[in-house]
């Protein structure tokens, strides 16, 4: 009983205690520091849950790479960012320019005032992607006539009609340049090619084919490059050339925290800039879509007629 | 001081004290081609293993640029040739090709095989017909009998 | 014109990057320059205040930054984090200390987790650049000098200067009227001098 009491008095004690508090609160400016506080960890907490739904728009890094800045400080600007962003945009409303990806095997038209009918046509695999903003690259391969011919395109050129992925798909290394000295069928792709429709929703395949290079001498040393796609490299190695790999192997630089941060774009900054773009290339996303889906339903009813 | 600088040296060398860059592969004198026309000179010299060497490059740089014309020693003859195809890295939109092509010509541009078995870069056809202008020779035949264009 | 490396996400670091490493020239070249940064890194969680060259205290500084960052984002359950942790830290026991210690101490910072200060060097002296690199949260003492009561400052030192001087000009008036009138003033010198031995406010 007496327990209880000294409970309920102490219980009033605290109440009291607390209006107090809440009174004084209009009055001095500690409170409301800590109101403050309270109002940035909520931030915090937002901050938080919007890193998790955008964790989409992250994802746009590997299928639109050309959109991140280069690394490099000394390049940067952001005011040219911007506006190229912005431009990119623009071509893309004209232009449908697929998701493809180092490995990938694209048709490319161009409007090409030496050829005669005007447009020229050529379809290879992609071997390199490269560049950022409107400057951004990439070189298709292919072997025509026992004469392998390499092509690069800019990715936002104007003259460039049609961009088509004929097989969506990617290798194990991030550079194909490989292929150059491998055997021609490893690049040889058919001019008349068709493309291979992948169901929607399925993540793009990765194409595990092991290449076989040709005897050298070769165009690089591809000993020392820690090739995954290519099969037969130790055939034609010497002794000399494994002693020369093991001096000039670098183990260190996977742990060189700070050349990888040089050549990334930090997260934060990449948020501002799918933040930025996303919701536009969404949008023509699905619009590519719909426009798709048409045609595939507008073509059986003219074969019908 | 004598020490200091074989030191030097040495660690020069261990560190590889000259440049590694990829090479241009530029088309310059004593550059050996490859023959891609049906000229009987021109198939004995490519199945014999004796490619053709660039003895003089015509323009004012000596470095042969696609469509340039070049002298080359063949077979122990003297043959004028065009540049159809370079190794080298290409403008964009211009292919880059494996090998450094040529086909033979004679004084008045008229190729002396009758038949191109490798793609010709479409460009071509601009520059040889500017060159045509400018020459007394006519170098617009080799375009009729390139089979392929890319 | 380089294109971004997209598969590794990074924090940001909250300190100023330059735009190129400095060399920190070595023998061994690159895997020496490493070397001698992952003894300063470990100095550095170890005794969490090192005192050395000002470049070294610079590079050094941004890789442990990166450690911590990348233990705040992947905690210890993350294989490559946790190899490159054992890579940069070269006494095992302070691989605990970062994800332990050091991780629920920089959780919710919203600053950078080292500091750098410029420490003196002797004048004219033709010696690198010191400096001092420690990490936030340190139990040591503060190095910066917050203290203004302190003597040497050059407007103490002036407000010293000025109060010897109204002493003496005090003083010498006092001398004086003791001079002039003999028995009477006693009572009045000694008002003066509990006045003079009040000391005045330094600002």
């Amino acid at each position: 009983m007496a327990l209880a009491i000294r409970r309920s008095t102490s219980d009033i004690f605290c109440a009291a205690k607390w209006f107090i508090r809440r009174d004084c609160r209009v009055l001095s400016t500690l409170p409301e520091k800590a109101e403050v506080e309270v109002a940035t960890v909520t931030k915090k907490e937002k901050h938080i849950r919007t890193r998790g739904s955008r964790n989409s728009a992250l994802e746009n890094r590997f299928v639109y790479p050309e959109f991140l800045p280069d690394p490099n400080p000394n390049w940067r600007n952001s005011l040219r960012e911007k506006l190229e962003r912005a431009d990119m945009l623009k071509r893309r409303n004209q232009i449908d320019i697929p998701e493809f990806y180092v490995g990938s095997i694209l048709a490319v038209t161009v409007a090409d005032q030496h050829s005669q009918g005007k447009t020229n046509k050529f379809v290879g695999i992609c071997i390199e992607r490269k560049g950022c903003g409107l400057r951004a690259e990439f070189t298709l391969r292919n072997v025509v006539d026992h004469q392998g011919i390499e092509v690069r395109y800019d990715l936002y050129d104007p003259t460039i009609q049609i961009i088509q992925v004929l097989r969506l798909e990617k290798r194990l290394d991030e550079k194909l340049f490989y292929l150059r000295d491998a055997l021609p069928e490893y690049s040889t792709f058919p001019f008349d090619m068709d493309p291979e429709i992948l169901p929607e929703g399925t993540p793009v395949p990765l194409n595990p084919v092991q290449v076989k290079l040709k005897p050298r001498p070769w165009l690089e040393r591809w000993e020392r490059q820690d090739l995954k796609g290519v099969s037969n490299i130790e055939e034609h190695l010497k002794e000399k050339d494994r002693v020369r790999r093991e001096l000039r192997a670098t183990p260190w630089e996977k742990y060189d925290l700070m050349k990888q941060y040089r050549q990334t774009i930090p997260i934060e900054d990449q948020n501002d800039i799918w933040a930025e773009v996303n919701s536009q290339l969404q949008q023509l996303h699905m619009t590519r879509k719909k426009m798709s889906r048409k045609r595939t339903f507008s073509t059986p009813k003219t074969q019908l007629g | 001081m004598l020490k200091s600088v074989v030191s030097k040296l040495i660690s020069a060398q261990q560190t590889c004290g000259f440049h590694t860059t990829a090479c241009l592969n530029e088309v310059r004198l004593l550059t050996r081609l490859r023959v891609v026309d049906n000229s009987e000179i021109g198939k004995r010299a490519m199945a014999e293993g004796k490619p053709p060497k660039v003895i003089c490059v015509y323009n004012k740089t000596r470095v042969g640029y696609i469509g340039d014309r070049v002298l080359v020693a063949i077979k122990g003859q003297k043959k004028k040739g065009i540049l159809v195809g370079l190794k080298q890295t290409q403008k964009v939109k211009v292919p880059k090709f494996d090998s450094n092509n040529v086909v033979l010509i004679d004084d008045n541009g008229t190729p002396l095989g009758n038949r191109i078995h490798v793609p010709i870069p479409t460009i071509l056809r601009t520059i040889l017909k500017e060159k045509t202008h400018s020459k007394g020779a006519d170098y617009t035949k080799l375009l009729a009998i390139a089979t392929r264009f890319v | 014109m380089n294109q971004a490396e997209v598969s590794k996400l990074v924090s940001k670091l909250r300190i100023k990057v330059p735009p190129k490493h400095r060399k920190l020239p070595n023998p061994k070249g690159p895997e020496g320059r490493l070397d001698k940064l992952r003894k300063t890194v470990t100095g550095l969680i170890k005794y969490e205040r090192i005192e050395l060259n000002y470049n070294r205290a610079d590079e050094a500084r941004q890789y442990a930054e990166r450690l911590i960052s990348e233990a705040i984002r992947h905690g210890d359950c993350h294989k490559p984090t946790m190899d490159t942790a054992n890579f940069w830290l070269l006494e095992k026991e302070l691989v605990h200390k970062l994800f332990k210690v050091l991780v629920p101490r920089f959780e919710n910072s919203s600053v950078a987790y080292t500091k750098l200060y410029n420490a003196p060097k002797p004048q004219y002296a033709r010696v690198l650049d010191k400096a001092v690199l420690e990490l936030k949260g340190n139990p040591y003492p503060e190095l910066g000098n917050k203290q203004t009561n302190n003597k040497y400052f050059i407007q103490n030192i002036l407000l010293d200067a000025a109060k010897h001087e109204y002493r003496q000009a005090k003083y010498a008036e006092v001398a004086n009227k003791i001079g002039q009138a003999g028995n009477e003033t006693s009572p009045v010198n000694t008002e003066n001098a509990e006045k003079l031995n009040e000391k005045p406010m330094s600002s």
